[in-house]
């Protein structure tokens, strides 16, 4: 080969790699999915009004927020914006970016979980250490399992994604990954964060299922749900191994215990139903919950549906829910069609958190499932977790736009 | 090598198949199923349960205070208070919290017993201690037993425990001063007060049968209490307001308000001092006849049927309704405790209770509108009307009456055996004839006597507002026979309550007017204003005013010179009738005597019964001789204070009365003078001054105008007391002059004219009093045949 020849040749792979370049410059320059986008800022939206209705009582009765009525909601709002602009940035940016990140994040998350198990470094509230921060200061506090969250979705996409076929395989297929779920779902369990690990082991489980592990393993895997879920439910197992199943009875019959059960354990879930049931078919009317003057705990938080319910009856509250239906119907298609199986995967993974999070605070709070503390998407009071949640959406959004453009006919 | 791109192709595209297949699966199950799930529980919660989860909602959210109303009183038609409500506390325990504090003592106690004690201190009270005193000082406090006290205390699951309802303030002080100051050396635990209303009866049995009385509750159990309830009670009001979780109120979420209302009062038709006279006269009735199955009276204004008393014997205490107040009854009750003596912890028979019970129920019989009798000759006031009215007879009918009489196969005898001979209508009237009033009814027919009795409202209730008024008792229309229309005639074999025939008997003398009799006149609301207002106007016209102008002088005429001379009052003209039932075959009776006055234009009407009188009192039993008497003092009452004023007849004016005037000072001329002037006629005088000294009766007395006044001139006055003779059985003239013997002035009262001797006194024959004591002396004759 002549040097003329080389040099040819490099120029060639030089103008190929210009070309892929531009060529994938182009594609992340494409329109981003509107409806995707739409639905996912009405939610928002709605998610801000209803928190301002929710949390007005509560903050203006309390020393926390210096008695102002708007305390949560200005703080919420901040959030958004911040969270936005995020969004908008991640869905400018080429995706296929991240998978150099993979690596690094996942990294990330592992040491963040397990700093949080060192005494004295995490903050403790309600007997749970699950942010990181300095202590007292709110602003600058997080999660790190939402942390996780992102690191889960992006380095299982990118480790999912090269695998292809092999991902039938037990050895490179199943195997690595499910060891890494069982170490993120274990940490966090530790903090204790039931409901966190819950969430990351449904995404991480997820995602694995569409990267095309063995179907045998889907199958034990949701034999072992259905099965534990009744162990756990439907039999008097937990009291039997001295586990205290106060959370399960109550689930059972919330108005059955007596006066201290429903003063205490039930206290939560009997707000929740009277909340949700005295809304009736239309509500109370926006603003007018009688329930979120200091009877329903956590009012503007894991339980801002149940206010959803009683200001805006069993209507109001099935259209948010059709709303979140679409979306995340939208996000499973967007993951069809996107370009690649690093995009599809990701999406998958975003959206399953959505799904999954929607799915469990909905069902706590019309007690179809025991109570757990997990928030809601976009409604829910809590920065950090929303400003990561508009970032999830950024990258949907940046997996949209390199969509390829639908056949003709 | 071929095969490998395309193998290669193939499982990209199988990859991404299964990634398309996998994630559409997830779309399912996330996106729809899931949602469907969601959907149909907050469907169940939001639409099946939203009626219970509303209920609980509301409950939690809501605060409501009750604010009570004052029940309303009870007042006669001059507004003197019968009933009224004013607060009073209820006293409670809360044996839990007692035996709660009990147990913290015992603990204390222990712990302090433990750690020695200091110099100067001693041992907190053991639980015991603490119930015991509680026990003792309530029981002392309250007036009651010391056992019921440890009895209830003992009920340690229990939080309320009332010990004593409605108790005076005075004891009520007791109590608070208790619970703050004890020997437990802090405010005592479980002991409580609570308001509550009490409900006061000024005039204790005064028209008891009326008032009624209230539960342990407040509501009215009896008589108007009960029967007004609704009225009386008014409504509690309420403030809804929202709270939040933690108890305060919303101030800009909905509040409601529901005002208290105060209960209506009732201002009766009753009069508490014409209810007085009558039920004094029946007592004395009573006092001296005996009645073994009770008495009633009832006083009405005929011209609306407005009820101005009514009484019922025995009778009991509004305030104390339980216990039993008649004297005959407390023996015979005594008598069943008697025979079956109470074991030694105060626990009465249970004959004695049952006995207690029937007693109550007894006394709480108001017998004149509950209880029907057969009524004898006064019903012959109503054949009488309904003959005159129908025509088939007149004032001049004649009567022949040998002392029996045939109807269909019986015979029927009169009350005097041996005949009243021929008669004109007046004199069958005024000798109670019952022969001529079997002819009269014959004379009428059955069906125009059935109409007449249904006109007078007999068939029915008579719709007063009272408890428990019940209709009248006949044979049905379409099975009487002859000789049941005869003694119909005169009152017998059918039954009707005394009210009834009272409102029967008015329609009879007020121009032929039938009234629904009612007590009730208005009802006030709490600021006075009248609410309602009873409308007297009348049922129906029965008789012409003609007719019933008739009825009233031949009725005039029993009194004046008949069976009913008895009930006669000085200076007014009084009509009546006695009468003389018989009960069944028992040879029992039912006396009774019904009067009106003034006789040409009735104000009053009265019917006073009295139900098996004893035999045993020399006294012949008949209405005449045995209600009659007590009819004329207590008409003259009700009439003196009704304000309508006597006239007197010539043959009256020993019954007139005057003040006797101020003399002392005047000379015997000038005071002799002076009482010509104020119509006194006899005067004598003692000592031989110039000037009167003293007098007797003092000035200012009111006097009959017969009696003698005795001017003292400079003589002392002798201190000594005069013994009261014996006059009853004398003529009207030699009591007068027996009393006058003794240094005393008679007032006569009652009937007047030939063979009327005085058949009772006030003062008792014997009793020492100062001289110058007016006594009445109750004129009448005592027949020996029936009326």
């Amino acid at each position: 080969m002549t040097r003329e020849e080389q040099r040819q040749l490099k120029r060639q792979k030089e103008k190929e790699r210009r070309r892929k370049e531009r060529e994938a410059w182009e594609a992340a320059r494409g329109p981003m999915d509107l409806p995707f986008l739409l639905l996912a800022l009405l939610l928002l939206a709605i998610g801000l009004i209803m928190l301002l209705s929710a949390s007005f009582p509560s903050a203006q009765a309390s020393k926390g927020s210096n008695y102002d009525p708007l305390y949560y909601f200005k703080r919420q709002g901040a959030f958004a914006g911040l969270g936005l602009f995020a969004m908008f940035i991640v869905s400018k940016i080429n995706y296929e970016r991240f998978r150099g990140l993979a690596r690094l994040a996942m990294i990330v998350s592992i040491v963040l979980l397990a700093v949080l198990l060192i005494p004295g470094v995490g903050i403790t509230r309600n007997g749970a250490t699950r942010w990181l921060g300095i202590p007292g200061a709110a602003v600058g506090q997080f999660q790190p399992t939402e942390v996780a969250k992102l690191g889960v979705i992006v380095y299982f996409a990118e480790s999912i994604s090269k695998k292809r076929e092999k991902m039938r395989t037990f050895q490179e297929g199943f195997l690595p990954h499910f060891l890494l779920l069982a170490l993120l779902a274990g940490l966090t369990l530790l903090e204790p964060h039931f409901s966190g690990a819950l969430l990351i082991a449904g995404m991480a489980a997820a995602m694995m299922v569409v990267g095309g592990i063995h179907w045998g393993w889907i199958a034990a895997g949701v034999g072992a749900m259905l099965g534990g879920g009744y162990l756990l439910l439907f039999t008097d197992l937990m009291e039997k191994i001295g586990y205290n199943a106060a959370r399960i009875s109550v689930w059972r019959d919330p108005f059955g215990g007596d006066l201290a059960t429903q003063r205490g354990d039930a206290w939560q879930v009997i707000q929740s139903l009277i909340t949700v049931g005295s809304g009736g078919l239309l509500g109370v009317g926006l603003g007018k919950s009688r329930q979120k003057f200091m009877f329903l705990p956590e009012e503007h938080n894991d339980f801002i549906f149940a206010v959803v319910f009683e200001e805006l009856g069993l209507v109001g509250a099935s259209l948010i829910m059709l709303l979140f239906s679409m979306l995340i119907i939208r996000g499973f298609w967007l993951a069809i069609h996107a370009r690649d199986r690093f995009g599809s995967l990701m999406v998958v993974g975003v959206t399953t958190q959505i799904a999954l999070q929607t799915f469990l605070n909905i069902a706590v709070v019309t007690n179809f499932m025991p109570a757990t503390g997990i928030s809601l998407p976009f409604f829910s009071y809590g920065g950090t977790a929303l400003a990561i949640q508009l970032v999830e959406v950024g990258i949907v959004l940046s997996v949209s736009r390199q969509m390829p453009a639908p056949k003709a006919g | 090598m071929a095969n490998k791109p395309k193998r290669k192709i193939n499982s990209a595209r199988l990859a991404k198949l299964v990634i398309q297949r996998r994630t559409l699966a997830l779309m399912l199950v996330f996106g729809i199923v899931s949602f469907l799930a969601l959907f149909a529980k907050a469907y169940d919660l939001t639409i099946n349960q939203y009626d219970e989860m509303k209920e609980r909602a509301s409950s939690q959210q809501m605060r409501s205070t009750v604010i009570s109303a004052s029940r309303g009183s009870i007042l006669d038609r001059n507004g003197t208070v019968l009933a009224m409500s004013a607060s009073a506390d209820n006293i409670f325990l809360d044996p839990n919290s007692i035996q709660k504090r009990a147990d913290e003592l015992d603990l204390s106690r222990l712990k302090a017993m433990e750690k020695g004690l200091k110099e100067g201190e001693s041992l907190p009270m053991s639980g015991q201690e603490y119930k015991d005193m509680i026990a003792v000082k309530l029981a002392e406090i309250l007036g009651m037993e010391e056992e019921k006290v440890r009895e209830k205390m003992g009920k340690t699951k229990s939080m309320y425990e009332v010990l004593k309802y409605r108790v005076e303030k005075d004891v009520s002080d007791q109590v608070r001063e208790f619970i703050t100051n004890n020997a437990s050396g802090s405010s005592l635990q479980g002991v409580h007060l609570e308001t509550d209303a009490k409900r006061y009866y000024p005039y204790s049995a005064l028209a008891s049968h009326v008032i009624g009385f209230l539960d342990a509750d407040n509501h009215g159990a009896y008589g108007l209490e009960a029967l007004y309830e609704e009225e009386l009670e008014g409504s509690t009001g309420l403030t809804v307001t929202a709270k939040d979780g933690r108890g305060s109120e919303i101030m800009f979420q909905y509040e409601q308000y529901y005002d208290a209302e105060d209960g209506h009062s009732l201002q009766l038709t009753l009069d508490s001092t014409i209810q007085y006279y009558l039920e004094r006269g029946i007592e004395d009735m009573i006092s001296k006849f005996g009645a073994a199955n009770g008495a009633t009276g009832i006083v009405m204004d005929p011209n609306s049927a407005a009820i101005l008393a009514i009484a019922s014997s025995p009778n009991y205490d509004v305030n104390d309704p339980r216990a039993i107040y008649d004297s005959l009854l407390q023996s015979e009750l005594a008598k069943v405790d008697e025979a079956n003596p109470p074991t030694p912890d105060q626990q009465h028979s249970d004959a004695y209770m049952e006995e207690l019970a029937k007693l109550q129920n007894l006394q709480w019989r108001n017998k004149a509108v509950n209880d029907t009798f057969e009524p004898g000759s006064t019903a012959k006031i109503l054949t009488l009307s309904m003959a005159l009215e129908e025509g088939t007879i007149n004032p001049n009918s004649t009567f022949d009456c040998s002392g029996s009489i045939t109807v269909s196969d019986a015979t029927i005898g009169c009350s005097k055996k041996t005949g009243h001979g021929h008669q004109i209508l007046k004199q069958a009237v005024g000798a109670s004839c019952n022969p001529a009033f079997i002819n009269i009814g014959l004379g009428v027919g059955i069906d125009t006597f059935y109409n007449y009795m249904e006109a007078f409202g007999l068939f029915d209730k008579t719709g007063v507002d009272l408890q428990g008024d019940v209709g009248g008792i006949f044979a049905a229309r379409d099975k009487v026979i002859t000789l049941d229309l005869a003694c119909y005639a005169f009152g017998q074999n059918y039954n009707v309550t005394p009210l009834q025939l009272i409102t029967a008997q008015s329609a009879c003398i007020n121009g032929g007017y039938l009234y629904t009799p009612y007590v009730v006149e208005k009802e006030l609301d709490g600021d006075g204003n009248v609410v309602k207002q009873h409308d007297a106007t009348p049922v129906r016209q029965v008789i012409s005013e003609e007719t019933s102008a008739t009825v009233r002088e031949m009725l005039e005429y029993v009194v004046s010179d008949g069976t009913g001379r008895n009930g006669q009052v000085a200076g007014y003209r009084i009509g009546g009738k006695t009468g003389t039932a018989d009960k069944g075959k028992t040879g029992d009776v039912v006396v009774s005597f019904l009067c009106f006055a003034p006789a040409d234009d009735p104000q009053v009407i009265m019917l006073i019964t009295m139900d098996t009188p004893s035999r045993n009192t020399g006294t012949y039993v008949s209405g005449g001789n045995m209600v009659a008497p007590t009819s004329s003092a207590v008409m003259e009452d009700i009439l003196n204070y009704l304000g309508i004023a006597p006239q007197y007849s010539d043959g009256q004016q020993s019954a007139m009365e005057a003040t006797v005037p101020y003399m002392v000072g005047q000379t015997k001329d000038a005071a002799a003078a002076r009482l010509k002037e104020y119509g006194f006629d006899a005067y004598r005088t003692v000592g031989d001054g110039e000037t009167v000294t003293d007098q007797t009766p003092a000035g200012g007395a009111i006097v009959p105008t017969s009696a003698e006044i005795i001017l003292y001139m400079g003589t002392e006055k002798s201190g000594e007391l005069c013994k009261v003779p014996d006059v009853v059985g004398l003529a009207a003239d030699k009591a007068n002059k027996a009393l006058v013997d003794a240094g005393l002035i008679m007032k006569s009262a009652g009937a007047s004219g030939g063979g009327v001797k005085a058949i009772s006194q006030s003062v008792e024959p014997g009793a020492e009093v100062p001289a110058g004591t007016v006594v009445t002396v109750q004129m009448g004759q005592t027949s020996t045949t029936a009326d």
